[in-house]
């Protein structure tokens, strides 16, 4: 119980405050878009328009990351499996970007290529880590995107793929360097990375633990990022 | 796009401006009905008056106020919501309410800030889509009727087997509810089997534990607690278990864990004081009382037993050295909301004046002692409701220490008329006294309580109820005794039992009517109650 009556203890500080940038982000992001809606609609769209909506996503989700992150090195990040239903999950998280996908004329669609409907997973941290992964494949796509579902075995494997220039040779070669966390100096990418794998780790099932791969490719040619749950 | 027109939407949260653009985005789904409020309390007063389709609920509404997860469990346990209604709780984090959430009530879904009129949209749409599907299964549930549940389950899974796994838990919940307690621990083993969730292995130790399988049900919490290290009620779990088998050590470190993992919850702050208080871990029990007291609030777990615990506490960390100024205006405090609270509660009356009693003692004021000690006595004499065991055996130490040793003595003796009947009592109750008349005062009608429980179980009938009203006759007010005896004569009275008989029963259960709330048998006689007076 002498937790308590530590001293300043920086980490947590970071956390609380975190927590109150990320309410503050949302009032400020529920706001713009009720300003927004006010608008003509000619002032509605612009590239600053599009930079603002990306810049909004791209920051909450690092919020969202740094505070995860920082429950990770506390072992207080909570896993709470459940049945979802696929195609539930998928809608909310290009919900959750359709101001971005409009602004940057990207043509997101998703395929569910699986026997059940539903999949068994922490819809929250799940979702943190597609969240991500979509802001950077938005960014980086040419006009598409692609979400799919399916299963690989006994896995479930949801994969985020994109047609732009894909991930940097490097960063492929070295991606078990950042999902070990041992490359300090990928920036945020990498730290993503790590974030991810470990959000994939939590998932683990008769000592199978969820994993992630990069990888150049795919249906769309571009970055492909895949998440296997067991 | 689904029609909302005609559905009725509650908004609770704190901030305005959250509130009126998510009434906005509603207003653009074409929802018409949209209600708001700012606190939890507001929403549960506008629940009671109208029936909502939709909440959307805000967690976090302030420091000292209910939290979205309280509110959630006011509405479900005070029946003011349909299981048909969607409750989405409102996050900016869900880690957080994920941790301070109960593992027995979850909400719909989670909906994290910032949510955007497309983001909102499509979690309605489906949330309708799962509660269409399950209706059945909700409007058994609203009927409370688990029999009705499980076929409805059934139903489901045969048109849709694909969706068998969404029934999981209604079909648990409604074994339990129907006793069928084999088949819930198949039908638990079989779910850990595959895919292990936090809610299953806590329904499976709970199982374990209620059927006395300590042993058991620890593994089951071990197990849990390995695989979801970050669920605070799965330790509540294992600490009840630990408290069952003796070991309250290590029940109390289990008890921290969860407060430190969860610190706002008032009925695990109090359990903590209390097993602090037994540890003799003074210091914190006062901090784990002090807790459940602030937090009761605005909790329905509110409970004048946390007030008396954090007074215990307070003097016992201070024993020998009198009460500094700061620790008696505490207990001023806390005592006199007692007081103030349940001004119908005799015993707890009592209790706080005792209590303050024995304060002003060690801060020295003895005089005030003896006055406040004396109007207790005669409050005591006019009582007619029976003390739990704690609370007796505590107010007859306290008046052994005010210089009312006989007056302490009659509450053990009748503490041990009431509960005697329990080995575990008597310990206790030996623990504080060894005067052989109050020891040695039930052991033959505890005898022939036993006996007369076994020829019950023979089938004997009419023995037994020999052997329990001879038994009654010796120790009047006996929980145990009266209930069996009761129970034994309706028994015996079938279908139409005559009005002597009907008058014995009436008799046996007035003589227990003192018999608290807060006891293991409270249900039992509940139950007879109402088979004998009809309410």
């Amino acid at each position: 119980m002498s937790r308590d009556e530590q001293g300043l203890d920086f980490s947590t500080v970071i956390a609380s405050t975190v927590h109150d940038m990320k309410n503050s982000l949302s009032a400020l992001i529920q706001a713009h878009d009720q300003w927004l809606a006010r608008l003509p609609e000619q002032a509605r769209s612009g590239s600053e328009q599009g930079v603002v909506e990306h810049e909004f996503r791209h920051l909450n989700g690092m919020l969202v990351q740094l505070l995860g992150l920082y429950k990770l090195g506390i072992n207080q990040l909570p896993i709470c499996p459940d049945y979802h239903e696929l195609e539930d999950f998928v809608e909310a998280q290009l919900a959750a970007h359709q101001e971005v996908i409009r602004h940057r004329d990207v043509l997101a669609t998703w395929r569910i290529d699986t026997e059940s409907p539903l999949g068994f997973f922490d819809r929250e941290l799940v979702a943190s880590v597609v969240a991500n992964v979509l802001t950077n494949a938005i960014r980086y796509a040419g006009h598409t995107l692609l979400i799919s579902i399916e299963e690989e075995g006994e896995q479930l494997v949801i994969s985020v793929n994109d047609d732009g220039p894909g991930y940097p040779q490097r960063m492929l070669e070295r991606q078990q360097d950042y999902v070990q966390g041992i490359d300090q100096q990928s920036g945020s990418t990498g730290l993503g990375l790590y974030f991810a794998a470990r959000i994939a780790a939590l998932h683990e099932r008769n000592g199978v633990r969820g994993r992630i791969e990069i990888a150049n490719g795919g249906a769309l040619g571009g970055g492909l990022f895949r998440l296997y749950l067991p | 796009m689904l029609q909302y027109g005609q559905k009725s939407f509650l908004i609770v949260d704190d901030f305005t401006d959250f509130r009126t653009s998510t009434r906005s985005m509603l207003r653009e789904l074409g929802v018409r009905d949209v209600d708001t409020a700012d606190s939890g309390e507001q929403a549960l007063r506008m629940c009671a008056q109208k029936r909502y389709d939709f909440i959307l609920q805000d967690f976090h509404l302030g420091d000292g106020k209910k939290n979205g997860q309280q509110v959630l469990e006011d509405l479900l346990l005070d029946k003011l919501i349909s299981h048909e209604c969607v409750f989405i709780m409102v996050t900016a984090e869900s880690s957080q309410s994920i941790v301070l959430s109960a593992i027995e009530h979850e909400p719909d879904a989670y909906l994290t800030k910032p949510f955007n009129r497309l983001g909102l949209a499509q979690r309605l749409e489906k949330l309708v889509q799962r509660k269409t599907l399950l209706k059945p299964i909700l409007q058994a549930l609203d009927r409370g009727r688990p029999a009705e549940v499980l076929a409805a389950c059934a139903e489901l899974c045969k048109q849709d087997p694909r969706f068998a796994p969404l029934c999981l838990r209604y079909r648990a919940d409604a074994l339990r509810d129907l006793n069928r307690f084999d088949d819930l621990e198949k039908f638990l083993t079989n779910i850990l089997a595959s895919r292990p969730q936090p809610w299953v292995y806590a329904a499976l130790g709970s199982l374990m534990h209620k059927r006395g399988q300590y042993e058991q049900a620890q593994g089951v919490y071990e197990q849990a607690l390995k695989a979801f290290p970050i669920m605070p009620g799965l330790y509540d779990g294992l600490a009840e278990v630990l408290v069952a088998k003796g070991d309250n050590k290590r029940a109390q470190h289990m008890l921290e864990e969860a407060v430190r993992l969860s610190p706002l919850a008032v009925r695990r702050q109090a359990a903590l004081g209390k097993l602090a208080l037994d540890n003799e871990d003074y210091e914190g029990a006062s901090k784990a009382y002090r807790h459940a007291v602030s937090q009761g609030q605005s909790s329905r777990y509110k409970s004048a037993e946390s007030n008396l615990g954090l007074v215990q506490a307070l003097m016992n960390k201070n024993a020998g050295n009198g009460l500094d100024a700061r620790t008696r205006v505490e207990i001023n405090t806390v005592l006199g909301e007692v007081a103030k609270e349940h001004t119908e509660d005799q015993g707890l009356q009592v209790r706080a004046r005792l209590m303050k009693a024995a304060s002003l003692q060690q801060a020295g004021d003895a005089e005030t002692a003896a006055k406040l000690t004396e109007q207790a006595m005669q409050r005591l004499e006019k009582m007619d409701q029976f003390f739990s065991v704690d609370a007796a055996l505590t107010v007859a130490k306290q008046l052994k220490d005010l210089g009312q040793e006989s007056a302490g003595t009659s509450i053990l003796k009748g503490c041990v008329e009431t509960y005697g009947d329990d080995p575990k009592v008597m310990q206790s109750v030996a623990k504080v006294t060894d005067d052989p008349t109050v020891l040695g005062a039930v052991t033959e009608a505890v005898d022939l309580n036993r006996q007369g429980v076994r020829s019950y179980q023979g089938g004997q009938l009419n023995e037994a109820l020999e052997m329990f009203r001879k038994a009654l006759s010796l120790q009047p007010k006996n929980i145990s005794i009266a209930l069996n005896t009761a129970q034994a004569l309706l028994r015996i009275g079938g279908e139409s039992p005559s009005e002597s008989l009907m008058q014995e029963c009436r008799n046996c259960l007035n003589s227990v009517a003192g018999i608290p709330a807060s006891d293991s048998r409270f249900d039992r006689y509940r139950k007879l109650h109402v088979r004998v007076f009809g309410a």
